[in-house]
């Protein structure tokens, strides 16, 4: 979608447990409400058991705050914190 | 006490036991074969549906009337789709509810194998959480996550897929004695600064009101939330979901606000100085009709609801009981004289009380009279969704905490037959009255088999009006195909229901009163005014 005025991008920095269907259910959480993924980089931590992501999403400063209580409900999601790049 | 022999199907089954399932609703189906051959001797009472969905909603009315999660299981593929709709509708309206449905064998997966369906894919939008199970070691902890994520924080419906070759493993995993979840910490405590800044708010403000949605019922909130709007003297209104925090005849209370609520409870929300909104998103069909430059507190278990959909002066995460229980001793007793004056102002002078229904034909909110005045103050109420919905939600008089069940957020066609048979089967004292319009009973006819074969003496009515009223309402000149009604009567009686039809104005009251006196499953279709509006 175009970029509209008070959007911007954000990196949200996020620590997961590293699980099948983990990926899907952030990525669907993001897409399903009709926001693009700019980037995403999925990688291993020190801990085997956790995975980290890197994800840039461009919205409003609202939307992405949205975005980013909503991924902390979630089951598999330990940690997301957020910059604005 | 060893487990060594059993199999994943005996453990799930031994599972759903330990963590306290007494009624399971489903369908059954070549993946789950063998988990059903364990049923015949399980304590726990298995209940038949028609079809998936109406299984789900059977679990989904178990539990709301009750509060305990309901439980369904499903076969996968046809079995797991079906299921989606029930699913959706108990997930938006936060009800707890676990669903294992089987799958394709491991070695199948993602080779469109027959009857395959990615269950774990297709739910994800409307669940709570999903489990893909790849080993029957994982069953036993599986469960007790499900359960433990289905009714903590905001509650939700969970998916357990559970592959067929997985329930025939051997395993000796045992039901943990304690969940602990690694990243799932859902914190609803109260906390000290924001319970201060909430009783200053309160304290300090002329008109002020409560907006109670469903999580004040969910979490058990109602009876204090009462308690503190008498303390305080602060009226309530509420949502559809909150319809049955307060009766109408309280002075306190205003009905419920939003798109189809009371004049009075939309005026009192834009005049007030103080909305304290607990347990509610802020639905669209409430913030259409919210006008307010008082300030808002939001209170809600989901940190995600707060800011969604309204603005609001302070948002507060926090269990609804926790919170009004704290917060209520550091509320002074008050008396909002005018406040209150204008209250009932409004309430008399509002356009939408309940009038004497004078017309040649049976208007629908005088089925709605009818039966709260033919059942106990204890009878569950459940609605479809459509105008008869709105008669009910602005009509009926009493509405008690679960007590009076619809399908809020969803708004699914369809709920209501199945979601009282669910009710019926976890409060078989209580009386089971389900409000139904003519589009919506169709949708899910065939579940009302299920009440006749448990001989559950519930009572269905159907509003017939001979149209899908509340679309066709929606536009000057709505097209909806060519709807038409079958004969309900002699549908009901084929399912083994007694069955009868009133159409006259002078007959309504004593047909609603023997159909709800009725100690079989009785259905009652009421020819009602087409033209009556909500």
């Amino acid at each position: 979608m175009p970029m509209q005025k008070s959007e911007r991008i954000y990196r949200l920095n996020c620590f997961v447990e590293n699980k099948p269907g983990v990926l899907a259910r952030i990525v669907g959480l993001i897409s399903g409400r009709g926001y693009n993924i700019q980037t995403l980089n999925v990688g291993p931590t020190e801990d085997g058991t956790v995975s980290r992501m890197k994800i840039d999403v461009l919205g409003t400063e609202k939307v992405v705050n949205q975005i980013i209580l909503q991924l902390r409900n979630c089951v598999n999601v330990i940690e997301v914190t957020r910059r604005r790049r | 006490m060893s487990y060594s022999s059993r199999t994943g199907a005996q453990a799930l089954v031994e599972s759903l036991e330990r963590a306290g399932v007494e009624t399971l609703f489903g369908y059954p189906g070549g993946n789950v074969v063998d988990i059903f051959g364990f049923l015949r001797n399980s304590k726990m009472k298995f209940v038949l549906g028609r079809h998936e969905q109406g299984c789900v909603h059977m679990a989904d009315g178990y539990a709301r009337a009750s509060g305990k999660p309901g439980v369904v299981l499903v076969t996968s593929g046809p079995g797991a789709t079906n299921a989606i709709t029930g699913l959706a509708t108990a997930n938006v309206d936060s009800v707890p509810l676990v669903l294992v449905s089987g799958q394709v064998p491991l070695s199948q997966i993602g080779t469109d194998a027959f009857q395959e369906a990615d269950m774990t894919g297709i739910c994800r939008a409307v669940t709570k959480h999903s489990f893909l199970l790849k080993s029957a070691d994982e069953i036993p902890q599986a469960v007790a996550e499900a359960f433990y994520i289905a009714t903590r924080g905001k509650p939700g419906a969970v998916v357990i897929d559970l592959p067929h070759d997985v329930q025939l493993q051997k395993t000796s995993a045992q039901y943990p004695e304690r969940i602990s979840l690694r990243a799932y910490h859902p914190d609803t405590a109260p906390k000290p600064r924001a319970v201060a800044e909430l009783a200053r708010l309160i304290n300090s403000s002329n008109r002020p009101i409560f907006y109670a949605g469903g999580g004040v019922i969910s979490s058990g909130a109602a009876d204090d939330l009462r308690a503190l709007s008498s303390k305080a003297d602060i009226p309530i209104v509420t949502t559809l979901m909150g319809l049955g925090v307060i009766e109408k005849t309280s002075t306190h209370a205003l009905g419920m606000a939003g798109m189809y609520g009371t004049e009075a409870a939309n005026i009192a929300l834009a005049e007030a100085d103080l909305i304290i909104a607990l347990g509610t998103r802020f639905s669209d069909r409430m913030t259409t009709t919210l006008k307010t430059k008082g300030k808002i507190v939001h209170v809600d278990c989901d940190p995600s609801s707060i800011e969604k959909n309204v603005s609001v002066n302070l948002g507060i995460v926090a269990d609804i009981k926790d919170l009004i229980t704290t917060v209520s001793s550091r509320i002074k007793p008050n008396s909002h004289t005018s406040w209150m004056k204008r209250i009932s102002q409004l309430k008399r002078s509002s356009k939408n009380k309940v009038r004497k229904f004078k017309t040649s034909k049976i208007h629908p909110g005088a089925v709605v009279e009818a039966v709260a005045e033919a059942a106990s103050d204890d009878a569950i109420i459940v609605t479809d969704v459509g105008q008869h919905q709105m008669f009910a939600a602005r009509y009926y008089p009493t509405p008690k905490p679960r007590r009076f069940l619809s399908p809020g957020g969803m708004g699914t066609m369809g709920f209501a037959i199945p979601a009282a048979i669910g009710a019926a089967l976890s409060m078989p004292n209580e009386k089971v009255v389900a409000l139904i319009g003519d589009g919506g009973a169709q949708m899910t006819f065939n579940e009302l088999k299920v009440a006749s074969d448990e001989k559950l003496p519930i009572t269905f009515i159907v509003f017939n009006n001979s149209s899908l009223g509340m679309i066709e309402r929606m536009g000057e000149d709505s097209f909806v195909g060519n709807f038409s009604n079958p004969d309900f009567v002699m549908m009901a009686k084929a399912l083994g229901l007694k069955a009868k039809r009133v159409s006259l104005v002078e007959e309504l009251k004593s047909a609603v009163t023997n159909a709800v006196k009725s100690s079989h499953p009785s259905l009652l279709e009421v020819i009602v005014d087409a033209d009556a509006k909500i």
